[in-house]
């Protein structure tokens, strides 16, 4: 029977428990934890995520048939390396690629050897499931030439294939077999090749991994990968401070990585650069954004280097639409005086004069409510209202935001993309007729109406998909961002590196210089 | 007392399909699309379609509130836009979490509130009521998410004695990470128990039956507990019952600041990311929960008070 008495020295006991016990441990020996800014995990697969945190746990599972660099992308063709595959070759017309595939390389939980099959099924599933790049869709046949050969047959040439597509999530190499049988229910026990193996999905908490012991590689050096979700901004920088968390996703707004040293002077951070390209598009629909003068006009009047400073250290500079560490990317010396947009308020001004708004203007924007985007509104907000440009800015939740831009709602909106170092990704999402954004939701993100509502870049774009070389491809490139520069209906604002924080008793084993926002632990060791 | 209860239990389902209709309408209402919380804001036209049409958001309006009706009144929820997992499985998952930090914490509020109004009660108007009256003062002005963080900083950041988020695995860790949420709730419970504790014992102990009860030489403490007590708790009971609505709804914040899974934090992100379906379900247990709750407090006023049992 539970008398009172004993019910009270329960509750005691169990709050002495708590009261006394020893100062909670960081992660566990041999357990990297990382915690990432989301409520919980929503898929494992591949080719079916959409939130970006997912891709931590992803990145660890599985694998691509060619490798980029640790801690990077792979820029130019040469900057691959075998990964599932190991060998590689291309037709001249850079339309046929035959992959001749690592042979003993085992999936996780006993689902047997990686054959062509399985490499198959990848990249055919990532074309027709169809979501991500249209890159995907270039792809006419693959064929299974061999148990270890892999021929993929492209409707276009694509000198750039290893890092537009082979490097990329969707494609990376699940086992056809476990697919098969476990339908939809692959997306919560994925089945790779990776160092890493599921042990758990748990929707609310995150997703635990192990080692994978039949690995073909290096084996992971790290037992135990924990990829947690923790949403709000405090409970995530508390658990990393308390060393709770080993790593942990940072916030990219104005004095945080500052506010972060002063707590823990110790802490490292891993940045990639460029991060998040960010672009202002000038809605060409909306008055007076069609007149050119007015666009020249709040591209001189933006201070880009003041939004650098305002986001140390995590900005960069850019001056076309790609940043200049891509292929396609300009220096500012490389470009034709003209088309700098240095900024100049002046010079605004006077172009402003010229386009009959000697008085200044009024223009209605919508922003986000997610500090990045928040953060260089605001700022542009303030620069323009010196040049007479007042912003009218109405901040909105982070859907509604991206809904309305879709519904060719906003005027002058700001698109956060992590892309890679491919210069048609950018092309295609923004600047071409096909993804033209339309009032009823149905159309792309080209926010500008840009080849629509004015000449575009379509037949450019159209020649540098042609291109079977990657100079030849990269030059083609450079033409398009200066015909964008020269029409200006979009325009690129400085980088924002995606930052991680990182417990200094973590070694990853390489440096983060750039690539996705989410990279790999096998090299990581815990040296503290 | 069947009829009476099962009426009452009727009221359950005209409250529960207001409530899901206004839902339905409001989240239809706001700006924001699943489509592109979905699948990102670069994905094209076909992509976004392909999902909609896919996950029925391409019917007529009418259509998609009979199906959800339909489902609702089935219990079947379908699956999350987001990451289709079984909505069945993420409250299964998430809503024992809120249930046991609304029980801890009324209990943690219970246990602290209602001896310090007993005490401030007996001690009227000196030290030690006027030093509760200052805590209820904070108590009613300080957000328990505000107090969550501080308790979090100093407890678990500083000094380490507790963890610093999660739900922690099995009934003793599970303790251990449930304390600070649930004191975070439970410190603010209590100013606002206590004061109605000490304010409801007063006017009964003027009573003349408390006073006969003194004269004929009860010894306080059975006057206090037996006479005292025992009728302030009509009162007390009601303000029972609204801490736990309070706490529940208290907990969609401190389940944020703490990192723990629920009901709360299930809504917020589903609010933002417009997984519909998500936050229905939500919402309807929200609703449910609150109009049991005010069931049950019915029912502990017909066990409390001999006469509404006999107007019943």
């Amino acid at each position: 029977m539970i008398t009172r008495r004993t019910l009270l020295g329960t509750a005691f006991a169990a709050s002495a428990a708590g009261l006394y016990a020893p100062r909670l441990r960081a992660s566990a020996p041999d357990t990297l934890r990382f915690a990432s800014a989301a409520g919980g995990p929503r898929s494992a697969d591949p080719a079916k995520t959409t939130q970006g945190s997912d891709n931590w746990a992803v990145i660890q599972m599985f694998e691509y048939l060619a490798q980029p660099p640790d801690g990077n992308f792979g820029v130019s063709p040469d900057d691959f390396t075998p990964g599932l595959a190991t060998s590689w070759t291309t037709s001249d017309d850079a339309k046929t690629w035959v992959f001749t595939l690592r042979q003993g390389v085992q999936f996780h939980h006993g689902y047997g050897e990686m054959t062509s099959a399985d490499v198959a099924r990848s990249f055919v599933r990532a074309r027709d499931i169809s979501v991500g790049s249209a890159n995907y869709t270039n792809i006419a046949e693959v064929i299974e030439s061999g148990k270890y050969e892999v021929t993929i047959v492209l409707k276009n040439p694509d000198p750039m294939f290893l890092g537009s597509t082979v490097a990329a999530r969707h494609v990376m190499v699940i086992s056809k077999k476990a697919e098969e049988e476990l339908g939809e229910g692959f997306a919560t026990k994925p089945v790779g090749t990776g160092p890493y193996k599921l042990d758990r999905f748990d929707s609310e908490r995150g997703t635990y991994l192990s080692r994978h012991e039949d690995y073909w590689g290096e084996p992971a050096i790290i037992t135990n990968v924990e990829c947690l979700y923790i949403a709000d901004t405090t409970a995530r920088t508390l658990a990393l401070i308390s060393g709770d968390v080993d790593m942990a996703e940072g916030v990219r707004q104005p004095g945080w990585v500052p506010q972060i040293q002063a707590q823990k002077p110790d802490l490292l951070f891993d940045m990639t650069v460029p991060g998040s390209f960010n672009t202002l598009f000038f809605n060409l629909a909306k008055d007076p954004l069609q007149n050119i003068q007015v666009r020249k006009a709040i591209m001189h009047g933006i201070n880009k280097q003041e939004i650098v400073d305002a986001l140390q250290p995590m900005s960069r500079m850019v001056y076309t639409l790609n940043p200049p560490n891509y292929p396609t990317g300009f220096d500012l010396e490389e470009l034709p005086e003209d088309l700098r947009y240095e900024y100049d308020p002046d010079e605004a001004k006077r172009l402003l004069a010229d386009a009959g708004f000697a008085n200044g203007l009024t223009i209605p924007v919508n922003t986000s409510q997610r500090e990045d985007y928040s953060t260089q509104h605001l700022i542009i907000q303030e620069q323009l209202r010196q040049i007479g440009v007042t912003i009218d800015l109405t901040i909105m939740d982070h859907s509604a935001y991206h809904a309305t831009n879709r519904q060719n709602l906003n005027t002058l909106n700001i698109n956060s993309s992590s892309l890679p170092p491919v210069p048609l990704y950018v092309f295609n999402d923004y600047a071409v007729s096909a993804a033209n954004m339309k009032e009823d939701g149905s159309g792309g993100a080209n926010y500008s109406h840009y080849g629509v509502l004015m000449p575009g870049v379509d037949d450019l774009v159209a020649e540098m998909l042609q291109t079977t070389t990657f100079d030849d491809y990269v030059a083609k490139g450079r033409e398009v961002e200066l015909q964008i520069q020269r029409d200006l209906p979009m325009g690129g604002l400085p980088t924002l590196s995606y930052l991680v924080v990182r417990n200094p008793r973590i070694d990853l084993g390489y440096e983060v210089q750039g690539g996705y926002a989410y990279w790999r632990f096998c090299k990581a060791s815990i040296v503290g | 007392m069947a009829r009476y209860l099962l009426l009452r239990l009727l009221d359950l389902v005209p409250t529960v399909f207001l409530v899901l209709t206004l839902v339905f309408i409001a989240m239809r209402i706001l700006p924001g699309d699943p489509a592109l919380a979905a699948l990102g804001a670069n994905a094209d036209g076909g992509q976004l379609e392909a999902f909609r049409e896919r996950m029925g958001l391409n019917d007529p309006l009418w259509l998609q509130y009979v199906h959800f009706l339909w489902d609702a009144v089935r219990l079947d929820f379908g699956n999350s836009l987001m990451s289709n997992i079984p909505i069945s499985t993420l409250i299964a998952n998430n809503l024992p979490h809120t249930v046991y930090l609304t029980i801890v914490s009324v209990a943690l509020g219970l246990f602290i509130g209602i001896p310090l109004g007993l005490y401030a009660a007996t001690q009227r108007n000196k030290l030690p009521d006027n030093a509760l009256r200052i805590y209820s003062l904070i108590g009613y002005s300080v957000p328990d998410f505000y107090l969550g963080a501080i308790l979090l900083i100093v407890f678990s950041l500083n000094l380490g004695w507790f963890p610093i988020n999660g739900a922690g695995e099995g009934f003793w860790d599970g303790l251990h990470h449930i304390f600070l949420p649930a004191l975070s709730l439970a410190l603010l419970k209590s100013a606002f128990l206590g004061r109605l504790t000490r304010t409801s014992l007063l006017e009964v102990l003027g009573r003349d039956y408390v006073r006969t009860a003194r004269a004929k030489g009860a010894r306080e403490g059975r006057v206090i507990f037996r006479h005292g007590l025992r009728n302030a708790m009509l009162p007390l009971s009601t303000g029972i019952g609204i801490s736990i609505l309070a706490t529940l709804s208290g907990a969609v914040a401190i389940e944020l600041v703490f990192n723990r899974p629920g009901i709360g934090r299930l809504l917020i992100s589903a609010i933002q990311e417009r997984d519909y379906p998500v936050i229905q379900a939500g919402v309807m247990m929200f609703a449910t929960f609150v109009v049991l709750v005010n069931l049950l407090m019915d029912i502990v006023y017909i066990f409390i008070d001999p006469r509404i049992r006999m107007k019943s």
